[in-house]
Parts: structure tokens; C-alpha cells; sequence
């Protein structure tokens, strides 16, 4: 079981675009239980790893409660970086 | 066309609550970096304090202040001391999280190595450098040590292709300037007659804080900033307990029971013991504020905002040790107050960005 930014890093490896209400989906089966598993926590972690060319932002929309949902992606090049990095 | 319209107002609805997002998460990038320069005010306040304890000073007097044990062991001592609780409060608080599991799954894995390899670099190898340059050159070194940001911010964008535009560089530039008229402030002319190696030694501490601030804020992108916090500290109180200061007592001829005789008396002494339990705080929240500031403004940024410790830490001592303990030759020179202002342009120069700023006000 890897850390758990490390899994969210990992899952972008694996889809074309995510969301972090998908990232929570794809992984609460296995880290629902840690405290560091909320929202606007897992949101700030995915926008560091923009930040810093881990991944980058592909579009941004409302959700039906108007809420703002920002989708972010990894390019191949971004995913070796990744891959290099997390095994 | 309503339909057209409908999407193209959600569109910009969703664009400006990214925009406020986006500012936010800048905004609190900076505060975490300012709070990090605050922190090590405080930790650099109360390891002087623990340093000025009753016990202490009777230890300083009773020695030559050149001495070996004077200059490097005694330092040394408190160095490891606070280390190793700043390590203790980041476990603790770790565990508190919920995140142990983490930190053990952590260690094991090359971002974990690059952090633990940095905190070596940055922790007990540049300290040591910089106590052993400030003992062979004098306080001459000093702003040499304060060239750290702008070694970090080169070193961002060499490794990691950080951008760092004109602005940037003077903005820096700015920074440096300001850091190094206080550490001119600082000049004695107690130089000694190992100048070179003193000189050497202070570019290694700065290159080491330098490569630290960026290397581990590139690491705080993919591990968890109290995880990596816990990581470096335990790394630091280890090293320089059990290697760091028995190789000093080797070479400085000072029996390994007499130096860990320093350390069990320091640790059983209260008053001394408190200052470093608040010191030991300080410097995990201070680091672990520099990590994650680094890794949300980019090393430039973050770097320049932590900068500002060398105005807050001479402030913070004087206050605590000056005001409070009431010790006299902490109060601040005039010039770093000038240094302070100098330093909050660099910051802003920076930070801020003038096409946006225009452009915002026009837009608004």
C-alpha cells in the first residue's frame, strides 16, 4: 500500500483527466479511514503537485451545486516523471 | 442561443471561482512561508535562551571561549538537544494525525531517500559547516550564509526548470542585499587566521540551506509536508547525536563520557530542558512551514518569504532574551531595521507581478 499522495500522484498515470471528487472515489476503498483523506486538503496537495509540473490543469466547470470542480492531467512526459519517482 | 449563453455564463462563473482559488491558495502559500521565518525567530530565541540558562553559563565561564568544547561541542550539544525534541513533538504529532503508517511507508522510497539525503545535506552537514566556519573566519561569514535563497532559487531552476524571470532575480537580488546588510551588522572584525576555510565553509553552509529549501520543497510536492517534516528532524537529531558530536569529541580529545555528561545535565536541568522543548516546537513548525511554503510559492518565492528570519530572528531573541530575560547585547541595530523594508520590497518584487496588478485594477 503506498502513501496516500502517493496514490493520488499514481492514479493520474492511469486516466486522462481527474477531478479531485474523482481521485476520492477511485481511492476511499483503501484510505477513506485516514485523517488526511478531505477534500480541501486532497485539493491543495493536487494543486501543489500543478504547481510544481507533476501534473497540470486540463479545464475547469460548476458541479450541480455550483460548486467549482478543476480537472487536472498528466502528459506522457509527466507521467515518466511520476513513474520515476513513485513505484 | 439562451443554451449558448447559459454555458458560456457558467464557463465564466467557473473561471472566476478558479481565479479566487488560485489566489487563495497564493495567498496562504506566502503566509506559510512568512509564518516559517517567524517560527525560527522562535527557535533561534530560545535555543539562545536555553544556551543562557544558569547551567550553561556556568559552563561557558568556567572555559576559555576559544576552546574546542566552547566552540564546537557546547554548540553542538544544544544543536542535538533541540534536534531531537523538535524530532519528538514532529513524531508525536505525527502519530496524532494518524499518519505513522505513512511515515513508515514513506522512508523506504526514492522521494523519502531524496528527502532524508537533504536533510543530511541541509541539517547536520550545513550547520556543522557554518559553526566551524563561524569559529575559523568569524562573523564575516555570516552573510555569506544568508546567500542561501538565491542558491535555491538557481538550483529550482536548474534541476526542477522553475521559472525565474528578471523580476525574480532582482527581487532576489533584493533580498540578498538586505540579508547582507545585517549580517554586516554583525562584522566585528573578530576574523582569525583561517580565513579561507572559514569562507569555504559558510559558501558550503549556504549552498546546503540552499539545495535543502529546494530540493525538499520539490519533495513536499508528493510527500505529505508533516510526514517530510518528520522525516528530516528525526534525521537531523539522530545524526548529530550519535554521529556528529561523538566524532567532535574524538577530534577535539574530550572524552565521550564528559560530552554526553553536557547532554544528560542539560536534559535534566529544567530551565534548561523547557528552552529547548519550546526551541525543539519551534524549529518543526519553522521547517515544516519552509517545506510546504517552498513547494506551494516555488523556491523563489519561498525562499525570499523565509528569508525574512534574518530580521525576525534577531527580533524574536531580542525580545524574548533582551526584553524578557532581561540579558543585555541582543537589542536590534538601526540598520536592520532599514534591512526589514529592503527585504518586504524583494518580497513584493517577487510576488507580485505589475502586468497583473494592472490588469486587474483596469478589469475592475
Amino acid at each position: 500500500m503506498r502513501p496516500l499522495n502517493y496514490a493520488m500522484l499514481k492514479y493520474f498515470t492511469t486516466v486522462g483527466e481527474a477531478g479531485v471528487d474523482d481521485v476520492m472515489d477511485a481511492l476511499k476503498g483503501d484510505y477513506a479511514g485516514f485523517t488526511a483523506f478531505k477534500r480541501d486538503k486532497m485539493q491543495e496537495a493536487l494543486m501543489t503537485a500543478e504547481k510544481n509540473g507533476l501534473i497540470g490543469e486540463s479545464r475547469v466547470d460548476l458541479d450541480g451545486n455550483g460548486g467549482l470542480r478543476v480537472f487536472y492531467t498528466a502528459t506522457p512526459e509527466q507521467r515518466d516523471t511520476i513513474n520515476s519517482y513513485i513505484k | 442561443m439562451e443554451e449558448t449563453s447559459a454555458v458560456s455564463s457558467t464557463g465564466g462563473i467557473a473561471e472566476q471561482k478558479k481565479r479566487e482559488l488560485d489566489a487563495s491558495f497564493f495567498k496562504k502559500g506566502i503566509l506559510v512561508a512568512l509564518f516559517s521565518s517567524l517560527m525560527y525567530g522562535f527557535y533561534t530565541a530560545f535555543i539562545t535562551a536555553g544556551e543562557s540558562s544558569q547551567l550553561w553559563l556556568g559552563w561557558v565561564s568556567a572555559i576559555s571561549p576559544t576552546a574546542f568544547l566552547a566552540v564546537f561541542i557546547l554548540p553542538t550539544v544544544a544543536s542535538a538537544i533541540n534536534d531531537s525534541a523538535s524530532a519528538l513533538w514532529a513524531l508525536g504529532i505525527t502519530a496524532k494525525q494518524g499518519k505513522l503508517g505513512d511515515f513508515g511507508r514513506t522512508i523506504n522510497t526514492k522521494p523519502g531517500i531524496i528527502l532524508i539525503m537533504s536533510a543530511l545535506v541541509g541539517g547536520p552537514i550545513a550547520t556543522v559547516a557554518y559553526i566551524i566556519a563561524l569559529s575559523q573566519a568569524g562573523t564575516i561569514v555570516v552573510p555569506i550564509a544568508a546567500l542561501n535563497p538565491a542558491i535555491g532559487s538557481i538550483l529550482s531552476r536548474i534541476l526542477y526548470k522553475q521559472e525565474l524571470g528578471p523580476r525574480k532575480i532582482a527581487g532576489i537580488g533584493i533580498c540578498v542585499l538586505a540579508g547582507l546588510l545585517i549580517g554586516s551588522a554583525s562584522l566585528t572584525g573578530d576574523s582569525s587566521s583561517n580565513m579561507a576555510l572559514g569562507l569555504a565553509l559558510a559558501f558550503v553552509a549556504a549552498l546546503g540551506w540552499g539545495a535543502e529549501g529546494c530540493i525538499a520543497g520539490y519533495a513536499s510536492c508528493m510527500i505529505d509536508t508533516q510526514i517530510g517534516i518528520t522525516i528530516r528532524q528525526c534525521v537531523s537529531g539522530v545524526v548529530e547525536l550519535f554521529v556528529i558530536l561523538p566524532v567532535f569529541a574524538l577530534v577535539g580529545g574530550v572524552s565521550l563520557g564528559e560530552t554526553y555528561g553536557y547532554v544528560g545535565a542539560a536534559v535534566t536541568d529544567l530551565p534548561t530542558i523547557a528552552c529547548f522543548i519550546v526551541s525543539g516546537f519551534s524549529a518543526y513548525k519553522s521547517f515544516a512551514s519552509w517545506y510546504r511554503g517552498n513547494s506551494m510559492c516555488g523556491t523563489a518565492l519561498g525562499m525570499a518569504c523565509n528569508g525574512t528570519y534574518t530580521f525576525v530572528a534577531p527580533l524574536v531573541t531580542w525580545i524574548v532574551v533582551g526584553l524578557i530575560m532581561n540579558i543585555e547585547g541582543y537589542a536590534l541595530a538601526p540598520i536592520a531595521w532599514i534591512a526589514a523594508v529592503v527585504m518586504i520590497v524583494g518580497i513584493l518584487t517577487i510576488a507580485v507581478d505589475p502586468k497583473e496588478l494592472f490588469g486587474k485594477k483596469e478589469a475592475a
